[in-house]
């Protein structure tokens, strides 16, 4: 199966680098959610890498066209300006949910 | 006390149908209860890794993002993307799945990411070894990001899984064992009833044809 980038101009050019030709580069999350439907649609992709500083702002709309799908995956990647600060940590708020206890993840 | 199950009769017949649902009932609790807790080691073991790919995926990452701009840097952004355009496509990924206690989590294979100069498909003559580098930079991202994509769904999964099955274990425990056993007892309660009534009345009927 494929693999597909989803991201700001630099971070599609350095996957091409890679080997990755599918990649898209988007400006505007709205861009990006837009690429995201046509991707799923496609039946040989199997991976989807996107940008966290996308995916952010369009969190609920991806969570729905993803939700029924064991393909493709999706993985959040930082761009070239680093990680993002998120509000919660998204490994401790599903440790919380699975176990119901909120343990310590350095 | 736990509410009755509607629209039982407090029969002999019943009493016992119930009697073997509360044992099913037990034995499908304890069931459940072992899967959460080796589900939730499971979790645990895989958390690790998450927590392992996804520090291994940013490092791999910045140091590709840096070599990508000293690249950019000594040969212009437009030779570099010319570049990429240029690069050989990677065979891409075998996806297939595996099983963990039930859970079907996928697997992801990339096959082959690194290659060597001649291999990626641009040509060499007006390129610079910081372009080599930086496509050496991201295919090792690359492989991390593919390693992280596929615990973290793991790892998703896992956790779905540990929330629907805790929802049985306790449907089970608090609601569907209780009122099971709380109707046993009320039937047996009016089995024991209409026998000592049945007795009264036969001692009451002799009573009152000794009287005669």
């Amino acid at each position: 199966m494929k693999i597909s980038v989803i991201a700001d101009f630099d971070t599609v050019v350095g996957f091409r680098l890679a080997g990755v030709k599918e990649g898209y580069a988007v400006n505007s999350p709205e861009e990006a959610l837009e690429r995201l439907r046509e991707v799923v649609k496609k039946e040989n992709v199997g991976l989807v890498i996107i940008t966290e500083r996308l995916v952010d702002k369009i969190r609920g709309d991806v969570e729905k066209l993803l939700e029924k799908r064991s393909f493709p995956l999706l993985v959040e990647i930082p761009d070239k300006a680093g990680p993002i600060e998120k509000k919660v940590d998204p490994l401790k708020e599903l440790v919380r949910r699975a176990v119901g206890v909120d343990i310590k993840i350095e | 006390m736990a509410d009755l199950i509607e629209g039982v009769n407090p029969t002999r017949m019943e009493l016992l149908k119930l009697k073997t649902k509360v044992k099913l009932a037990k034995k499908g609790h304890r069931l459940l209860k072992e899967k959460r807790d080796a589900l939730i080691m499971e979790f645990f073991n895989i958390l690790e890794e998450a927590k392992g790919a996804r520090r291994q995926a940013e490092a791999r990452l910045r140091e590709a993002f840096n070599a990508l701009i000293l690249a950019q840097a000594s040969m212009g952004v437009m030779k570099v993307t010319q570049c990429a355009y240029a690069a050989k496509e990677t065979p891409g990924i075998e996806t297939y799945t595996r099983s963990i206690m039930g859970v079907r989590v996928p697997v992801l294979e990339l096959q082959e990411t690194s290659r060597s100069v001649i291999e990626r498909g641009y040509g060499l003559a007006d390129t610079t070894s910081q372009l080599d580098e930086a496509a050496a930079r991201f295919e090792e991202a690359l492989a991390a990001v593919v390693q992280l994509a596929e615990v973290e769904r793991s790892i998703k999964l896992l956790a779905k899984e540990i929330e629907s099955t805790k929802r049985r274990v306790n449907a089970l425990e608090n609601v569907l064992i209780p009122r099971l056993e709380a109707t046993v007892k009320y039937i047996k309660m009016r089995l024991d009833e209409m026998e000592r009534e049945n007795f009264f009345k036969l001692k009451r009927i002799k009573a009152i044809m000794e009287a005669r």
